[in-house]
Formats: C-alpha cells, sequence, structure tokens
C-alpha cells in the first residue's frame, strides 16, 4: 500500500466518520441531481431527513463545500449549457431549467460562463460546420 | 483571468500523447513544435473541447528539481492532479482492460469514491467521483 493510500484511509477515517451524514448529503445531492428544475425546496427536504434546514444546509456545505442553491444553479446552468449546445432555443432552454423569466436566466447565464445565452449557442452552433 | 491550462509533467511527449488520448480519452487541441524536439502540446477533454488544456510538458527531461519531485510523488503514490468521471468503478475496469495500472483501486469514502492509476509517464493520477 502507498503512502497516499494509507493517508486517504486514516484521512477518511476523521472526515467522514459520521455515516449518517453522510447518507443524508448524498440523499440531498441525488435529489438536487433529479429535481434541479424546480425550486429548491429545503423545508421539504429537510423534512425528509428529520433535520432542520439550517443543519441540513450546513451539512450539505461542510460535505460537498457549496450550498445546495449554489449546487442546483451550477447544476441547471450546465443543463442549459447542454441545451443549446443541442439547438434548443433560448427561452425554451430557460423554461426547461427552471427559470421563470429570460431575463434573470441571461443576467445569470452570462454571470457564470461570461457570455450570453444567445452568444454562447451562436458560437457552438457556428463550431460544429 | 482565466484558467485554460494545467500542466502534467511528463517524460516521453509522444508516449503520453498516446497514453492520454488512446487510453484516457482525451483529445489533441495544440501541438506546436518548439527548439529541441520539444512540443507545446495540450489536450481537452472529448465532452469540454472549449475547457481547460492540459499541457505535457517535458519538465522532467529539462529541470532536475521537476523530475526529483515527480520521482517522489510518484513513489509515495500521490497523484499529480486528478479527472473527474460518471463512474470510477466503470472507468477502472475499462481502463485495466487497456492494460492501465492502478496503485488505488476504486475505494468510496465518504460523499466520494477514488482510484489512481499509473500514466506510464512518471505520474499518479486520480479518478474521483462524486457520490
Amino acid at each position: 500500500m502507498t503512502f497516499y493510500e494509507r493517508e486517504i484511509h486514516r484521512v477518511g477515517r476523521i472526515i467522514y466518520a459520521n455515516r449518517s451524514q453522510i447518507d443524508t448529503v448524498i440523499r440531498t445531492r441525488k435529489y438536487l441531481d433529479r429535481n434541479y428544475e424546480a425550486n429548491v425546496n429545503l423545508n421539504l427536504l429537510a423534512r425528509t431527513h428529520a433535520v432542520s434546514k439550517f443543519h441540513l444546509l450546513r451539512l450539505f456545505k461542510k460535505y460537498y463545500g457549496l450550498t445546495p442553491t449554489k449546487y442546483a444553479t451550477d447544476k441547471r446552468i450546465a443543463m442549459s449549457k447542454q441545451h443549446l449546445e443541442n439547438g434548443m432555443s433560448v427561452t425554451q432552454t430557460c423554461f426547461a431549467v427552471g427559470f421563470e423569466s429570460l431575463g434573470s436566466f441571461s443576467t445569470l447565464f452570462k454571470r457564470k460562463t461570461g457570455k450570453t445565452p444567445f452568444e454562447y449557442q451562436k458560437e457552438q452552433l457556428s463550431r460544429s460546420f | 483571468m482565466r484558467v485554460t491550462v494545467i500542466s502534467i509533467p511528463v517524460l516521453d511527449q509522444e508516449k503520453a500523447l498516446q497514453f492520454y488520448t488512446q487510453k484516457l480519452g482525451f483529445i489533441k487541441k495544440r501541438d506546436i513544435p518548439l527548439d529541441g524536439g520539444n512540443r507545446w502540446l495540450t489536450l481537452v477533454s472529448k465532452d469540454a473541447q472549449d475547457g481547460p488544456e492540459l499541457l505535457l510538458e517535458p519538465a522532467p527531461l529539462h529541470f532536475e528539481p521537476s523530475k526529483v519531485y515527480q520521482d517522489e510523488l510518484m513513489k509515495a503514490g500521490i497523484p499529480h492532479t486528478q479527472f473527474d468521471v460518471d463512474d470510477v468503478q466503470k472507468e477502472h475496469d475499462r481502463l485495466v482492460e487497456l492494460g492501465v495500472e492502478f496503485s488505488v483501486k476504486p475505494t468510496a469514502m465518504g460523499t466520494v469514491k477514488v482510484a489512481v492509476l499509473n500514466d506510464t509517464c512518471g505520474n499518479n493520477i486520480q479518478l474521483v467521483e462524486e457520490l
């Protein structure tokens, strides 16, 4: 066994000691992966796991390094890029990934990717020729 | 500022190119001849061809401390860098079929599953799946 393998087991035993917390956050992440287009309902999620909303939020951030809301937003942007690359219109994409207005979608998309959804799609589609 | 290039020191650029494209599945993006047979050689992920480029850099051949550092990381089994995959076990099985050697078999730890492979060019590379 290498030094590295011994170390990951040692550190893993310390930081991943609480199995029930791990199961909770893994289930939360899977839920977000399936429901990223809906508004993240932390209250509902927390009730399902019998923890408080704030505790769930803290746990998620502790293990994944970002909040559930931020995680779901990143997922929405990643999915919208895929839709745009596949030729879906910007308006359709906006609603498909769960935004309620084109304005908020475009603003967020630009902040995250440096381009508007229109610019991004134009660039991607011209690339495929 | 933007992240565009991430460098990996390799002992043999051509061998590394073959390994990273044929086994790991990256795609060659830039190949610019430099002096002394060296190349500015970069790769991208197949499904993120606009993403950051991996630079296969012949540093260990030309700068002794780089070689020393690379050798010590290799001996300790420490990965030089890591790549995300959807399914570590599946990727491990696929690569083992292709003759790739792993020093750490797929291991679940908390919210991640990891495995560590030998890139045959002086480095350990970690594969990671978020659980």
